[in-house]
């Protein structure tokens, strides 16, 4: 991602963000609200529009996991992560889950057991708790086959607990499947546990990199409370 | 500041007062002829019960009515889908402006106008009965269950549907996978609420002569046949609490 811009009306929300994410790594994104973090990992998958710079995703497409998780909740398990695999299909296999083939059904039953939820495939995806249901977000990216994974706030409206199981998902999934992980996170400590590098934003700009245990309470200050600590 | 708050209160209370000086002086509210006419109610109380439970002259020809007043509220609202899903998609937002204002106004006119007016209207068309009721509910249900749909469709999260479009899914795939299995129930939810409301309107449709057990009804009031009326309010009563208990049951499955 080089020299990223991007406004809403008169307010600049990118200001020529650069940054970079390889393959095996886990980056997290910090800064207060507004600072332009998940914004930049929507105009990464086309939700939003950059007014100017450019995106290169090595591997084709980037797949994404969302704060709000996004599955539909009447459906079971398996036919949503079978979604994930929808832009591989002709519109005739496609229009109902009765019709998916049955390779789609067997990688997504893959994506699945790997997030570690093969066993509740038949059940219906409302019917998991919210970190179950984020693992299954997760295999639905998965299924698309990208990788690069892209997670804005994938744990924010998550317990502790679920909140650190997604977390060593996303960590095994960089380290172990070679993926390149992006996640937006608003807990420094969770990014001083499991990622391998932090960017910090600061209104629409760049304002740290470092290796997340070089991460010191000072840097975290200066990204959520700027007033309070001396330029 | 506070002065002008306390005057535009009191503004507000005393044109409130002369409204409803007027409307009760309109409406001839009279108490008086309430308690005066109390004798009345008790003599047409009196009447009607016990109610008339004769098979041949009142109990089969009320169950048939009520089978008529079931049918005229079932094609009523099976019939109007269509017209009602067209206009739903047309009135949902980010349309073209113009198919947004047409479809919205349509359906404000087919809501604006009672089914009882539609009723008579049809009557004078198709003669008296059941076929005029049907078509009387067909427009008025277009108007009604044309917006709550779009309604239901403006709702839906469009989370989903932008999860699935990331991930490089065509629009169709988008629609049959994640639009449609979220706005589906909810559609089908609405059908049956509109279901229920329709037999009770199919009610009042007998009254102008469209058949059914309203029909009836209204019949043995004009013949003084308080008693046969009491039979035929208690099957009324039964068959709304079935439909009503019915769609909710159904629509409690779907929730």
């Amino acid at each position: 991602m080089k020299g990223l811009r991007k406004s809403f009306g008169d307010r600049t929300v990118l200001n020529g963000v650069d940054f970079e994410v390889r393959a095996g790594e886990l980056v997290v994104l910090l800064g207060a609200n507004g600072s332009g973090k998940s914004t930049a990992l929507r105009c990464v998958v086309g939700l939003a529009e950059a007014d100017a710079g450019e995106i290169t995703v090595h591997s084709g497409r980037a797949a994404m996991v969302f704060q709000q998780i996004h599955l539909v909740r009447r459906r079971n398990v398996i036919d949503n992560v079978c979604a994930g695999g929808l832009a591989g299909l002709p519109l005739s296999r496609s229009l109902t889950p009765a019709l998916f083939p049955r390779d789609l059904r067997e990688k997504a039953m893959a994506c699945l057991d790997r997030v570690g939820l093969a066993d509740r495939a038949r059940d219906r995806a409302g019917s998991l708790s919210g970190g179950q249901q984020q693992r299954v977000a997760v295999a639905r990216a998965l299924c698309q086959g990208a990788e690069v994974l892209l997670a804005d706030e994938p744990v924010s409206a998550l317990d502790p607990a679920a909140a650190t199981q997604v977390m060593e998902l996303l960590v095994e999934l960089a380290h172990r499947d070679g993926l390149a992980v992006a996640a937006v996170l608003h807990q420094p400590d969770l990014a001083r546990r499991h990622a391998d590098r932090v960017i910090g934003l600061l209104h629409g700009e760049i304002r740290l990199t470092t290796a997340a245990a070089e991460l010191s309470d000072v840097d975290i200050d200066a990204l959520y409370a700027p007033d309070r600590v001396p330029a | 500041m506070t002065t002008r708050k306390y005057l535009t209160a009191a503004v507000v209370i005393a044109v409130l007062g002369v409204a409803h000086v007027f409307a009760w002086g309109t409406t001839e509210v009279s108490p008086a002829a309430l308690v005066d006419g109390w004798r009345g109610m008790a003599r047409f109380l009196a009447e009607a019960l016990p109610p008339d439970l004769d098979w041949d002259t009142v109990v089969q020809p009320g169950l048939e009515g009520c089978l008529t007043t079931l049918a005229i509220g079932l094609l009523g609202t099976t019939l109007s889908i269509p017209a009602a899903l067209l206009f739903a998609v047309m009135g949902t937002r980010g349309r073209n402006r113009i198919v947004y204002q047409l479809s919205r106004s349509v359906m404000s006119f087919l809501r604006a106008v009672p089914d009882v007016v539609f009723a008579l209207v049809f009557v004078t068309a198709v003669g008296l009965g059941p076929f005029a009721g049907v078509l009387a509910l067909i427009c008025h249900n277009v108007g009604v269950m044309g917006k709550l749909w779009s309604e239901a469709m403006d709702e839906i999260d469009p989370g989903p549907a932008d999860a699935l479009r990331v991930s490089g899914a065509r629009e169709a795939q988008v629609v049959a996978n994640a639009v449609l299995p979220a706005v589906v129930p909810a559609l089908v939810g609405l059908l049956l609420y509109r279901f229920d409301v329709n037999v009770r309107s199919s009610l009042v449709l007998g009254l102008v002569g469209a058949g059914g057990v309203g029909f009836l009804i209204n019949q043995s009031i004009q013949l003084f046949q308080f008693d046969q009326m009491a039979t035929y309010i208690l099957m009324v009563l039964v068959l709304i609490v079935a439909v009503d208990l019915l769609s909710a049951a159904v629509r409690r499955r779907l929730g």
